[in-house]
């Protein structure tokens, strides 16, 4: 095993990792290293599965994309979360690099070439001692706040 | 035999920790092993959100809901803390096991009169930091005794602008 997959193997044996889980903010669904498969919860109960790429974890911020867990592809555009026009809806971006890598400042795609991040958003920056529990809680807190909406494809 | 799974949060714990406690043990029980861990004899166990420390001749079979039992160890009894909008600050004593997510629906919420949505756009932030709590961190984890107390600022969550533009 690789030393970024030990660490990463020890981050979600975390006691605030668990804790997540027990609460059923995320679950860890597989890991195919350097890849991770996690579930977090929105607000309306749906599960949003994210498909991180890990390499170098922890020091290389981890990047992740909507993924259909159950057919192992990225998850079509029709059934990713929507925004009521707030936050949510510039990191969750299907127009932004094809929808292979969430907006977000904690994010390894995003952040390149978002230098002025490091001093615009600091909260949100990618923190090796939070581990990936720093960009689930950044992704949970979106799929939860009331500009959540369910996705088109979703059933009414 | 079953168990229960304990997760606390505390004084100089750092972000959460975790134990395995019998279903039939008391709260004395869990605070030895705790003790035990982080050396903090004199420390007094509270529920998360509780309002007062706990009996520690409670059992935690008592208490435990489903998924286990979260707790706050700390020697405060209270925390002083302030919150700061627009130049406007409020304070409350709050248990130290109280969440961060509390704090802020009632800074925002109560005292500032925030409409739930409006409130979803800010977040706590410590006074003079740029250190924002994750609404799961007890606010004990933020102090020590003998100080006790915490100062926030009600800031915007900042959104990420300008994806659109990019890479598309």
């Amino acid at each position: 095993m690789t030393p970024d997959a030990r660490a990463f193997e020890a981050d979600v044996k975390s006691a605030v990792f668990r804790l997540g889980e027990t609460d059923g903010r995320w679950r860890l669904l597989r890991t195919t290293w350097p890849t991770a498969v996690i579930a977090v919860t929105a607000r309306d109960g749906r599960q949003f599965v994210l498909r991180f790429d890990l390499t170098g974890f922890p020091d290389t911020p981890p990047t992740a994309r909507p993924w259909d867990a159950e057919k192992d592809t990225p998850l079509p555009f029709d059934r990713w979360p929507r925004s009521r026009g707030g936050r949510l809806g510039a990191v969750f971006n299907p127009g932004w690099k094809s929808g292979s890598a969430l907006y977000l400042p904690c994010d390894r795609e995003a952040i390149a070439g978002h230098d002025n991040w490091r001093t615009e958003m600091p909260s949100k920056i990618w923190r090796p001692s939070l581990g990936i529990t720093q960009y689930l809680e950044l992704v949970h807190e979106l799929l939860n706040s009331r500009d959540y909406a369910a996705p088109v494809g979703a059933a009414a | 035999m079953n168990t229960i799974e304990v997760f606390y949060q505390g004084e100089q714990i750092g972000r959460v920790d975790h134990l395995e406690i019998p279903a039939t043990a008391i709260l004395a029980d869990v605070k030895a092993v705790i003790v035990s861990k982080h050396h903090c004899a004199d420390a007094l166990l509270f529920l998360e959100d509780g309002e007062d420390a706990i009996d520690e001749q409670t059992p935690v079979g008592k208490i435990a809901s489903a998924t286990g039992l979260k707790l706050h160890v700390h020697r405060c009894r209270r925390i002083d803390v302030t919150v700061t909008f627009n130049n406007d600050t409020v304070e409350r004593k709050f248990a130290p096991g109280t969440t961060v997510a509390r704090v802020k629906r009632w800074a925002a919420e109560q005292k500032f009169k925030m409409t739930p949505e409006e409130a979803g756009e800010h977040v706590l932030q410590i006074v003079g930091t740029q250190e924002r709590p994750a609404p799961s961190a007890h606010i004990g984890t933020l102090t020590s005794h003998p100080a006790c107390r915490i100062a926030f600022d009600l800031v915007p969550n900042e959104r990420v602008n300008g994806a659109a533009d990019e890479g598309a």
